[in-house]
């Protein structure tokens, strides 16, 4: 037990009006000024892991990607691409193609729910309900591609579920450009908003050296200058068809978060045009069969780095599996580096909020 | 007699909505969050859904199977809550453990084991103009003649 010089701790949570989800926050403070923290888990643990284990893989599919219900879609694909390393199946063109524009479709909205609960943590409503109220074009397009609002399962293994319409892609690109004048307006009034700023900026400053000791990864990794932390580098997709290079800011404080998620979406808006005028003909689905063997993947959720770990038997069925999750790490950086320097307990909430926590994600 | 009528209509009118997340995906509690989003906009109704705040609740809204820690807590989360209220279970884990209600689960469905539920929303998720119909139907059953009942016992 390490002597501190503490006034008063201050337990926030696990229901507390600032959070979503449980989780409790510790808070050691002098005065106002927040010294220490710490994250208590275990509220959300519904042994995922353990259900996945002995089922055939293609039930698993739709047991991993209700692991998180915001990013729903990545889990889906990365668990289908690590699947696909070990077997050796190749994707089909088209499916490719398709399965960029469902994922960055997720992208944007996980992206704007996450800037909504930071501006709700600030208690700025109005800018929170204008972002709100754009999510649901962008939520609109994710049930008219696939059918579902949330959980789509949209790859299967050698391919995607079905095909997308000519006259449904039309649809996505004239909500693209309808949105995305919504979307400047409303990142202009974050930047140049002086009450806004005066509540974000400078304010949980995570250095570049910090960012990569614990690691960070995700946007807010990408908000102190780490732009290699971005996985869809690595994708063989992005990287070959797409030649995607990362967004990153030098700040490290929440309005470099709060920007870089909104340069992300305007980046992903690019990229879904791009991958419906080049859309090549063919197929949707190779066939193929999952083979025993092992092996890891991973994947850039909108919070960050997504690892699978999994194990197959000869019959198809999940011997062994290991979901690693963003906001495991985020949560970590969180505690340590940027609750710790946090002006004032107000600002703790805000903070906490920027780093777009996802506690089911985490605890699975 | 004029008076409980107008008590009654005015009562189904303003409500507190609370919400806690017993062990979900977050799925359903992104549909709750999109039920204050200007389209469906519960607010127009009277119904003010932003805090988890059980103290000065009307209707608890839960989410998500009971993971192990929500076991004892929902009670106590219930309790905390004043008089009257009603529960809304919404998704299909909180009706009835839906996917995870399987070999080597670590949780205990259903929500109903626990606290008493006034209504249940099915789908995973469910959309949020089914979450709304379902607190909309539930509002003026809440209030209603609640005077004459506290009289009566």
């Amino acid at each position: 037990m390490i002597e501190k010089n503490v006034d008063v701790s201050i337990p926030i949570g696990p229901l507390h009006p600032a959070l979503k989800e449980p989780l409790r926050i510790k808070l050691h403070t002098v005065g106002e000024r927040v010294v220490d923290a710490e994250v208590e888990l275990g509220y959300m643990h519904r042994g995922i892991e353990r259900i996945l284990k002995g089922k055939p893989w293609n039930k698993a599919v739709y047991l991993a990607e209700r692991v998180c219900g915001i990013c729903s879609n990545i889990h889906c694909m990365t668990f289908i691409e690590t699947l696909e390393k070990i077997s050796d199946v190749e994707p089909t063109p088209r499916a490719k193609y398709l399965r960029v524009i469902v994922n960055e479709l997720d992208r944007i909205q996980s992206h704007l729910i996450a800037n909504v609960s930071y501006f709700l943590g600030i208690e700025h409503e109005t800018l929170a309900m204008y972002t709100l109220d754009v999510r649901e074009n962008s939520m609109d397009l994710l049930e008219m591609v696939s059918g579902n609002r949330v959980h789509m399962s949209w790859n299967v293994l050698g391919g995607v579920r079905w095909d997308i319409e000519d006259h449904h892609l039309k649809t996505i690109l004239e909500m693209l450009d309808r949105m995305e004048p919504r979307i400047r307006r409303y990142m202009g009034m974050f930047e140049h908003g002086p009450l806004l700023q005066l509540r974000s900026r400078g304010i949980g400053v995570l250095s570049y050296e910090d960012a990569v000791k614990v690691p960070a990864v995700g946007p807010v990794a990408r908000g102190s200058g780490h732009p290699e932390s971005d996985w869809r580098l690595r994708h063989p997709t992005y990287r070959d068809i797409f030649d995607f290079k990362a967004i990153s800011r030098k700040e490290g404080d929440n309005t470099a978060r709060v920007l870089v998620r909104f340069d992300e979406i305007f980046q992903s808006m690019n990229l879904i045009r791009d991958a419906i005028d080049n859309l090549p003909k063919g197929n949707i689905q190779n066939k193929g069969r999952v083979k025993a063997g092992e092996g890891f993947h991973s994947g850039e959720a909108p919070r960050g780095e997504l690892k699978y770990f999994v194990k197959t038997d000869s019959a198809g069925k999940i011997d062994d599996i290991t979901i690693r999750t963003p906001t495991r790490l985020n949560l970590e950086t969180c505690a340590r580096y940027m609750l710790a320097g946090s002006p004032s307990i107000a600002d703790a909430v805000a903070i906490y909020a920027s780093i777009d926590p996802c506690i089911a994600c985490t605890e699975g | 007699m004029i008076f409980d009528k107008l008590k009654n209509f005015v009562r189904r009118k303003s409500f507190h909505v609370t919400y806690a997340d017993a062990g979900s995906c977050n799925g359903c509690s992104i549909e709750v969050l999109a039920t204050i989003c200007p389209r469906y906009d519960i607010e127009q109704y009277g119904i003010f859904v932003h805090h988890p705040n059980p103290r000065e609740a009307d209707i608890l809204i839960i989410t998500g199977c009971v993971t192990e820690q929500w076991k004892t807590k929902l009670k106590e989360l219930y309790d905390k809550i004043p008089e009257p209220k009603v529960v809304v279970a919404v998704g299909s884990c909180a009706c009835s453990g839906g996917i995870f209600d399987q070999e080597g689960k670590r949780v205990y469905p259903p929500i109903k084991n626990f606290i008493p539920v006034a209504a249940e929303v099915p789908g995973c998720p469910p959309r949020p103009s089914e979450i709304l119909d379902a607190i909309l139907g539930v509002a003026p059953i809440v209030f209603k003649d609640y005077d004459k009942k506290e009289a009566n016992k």
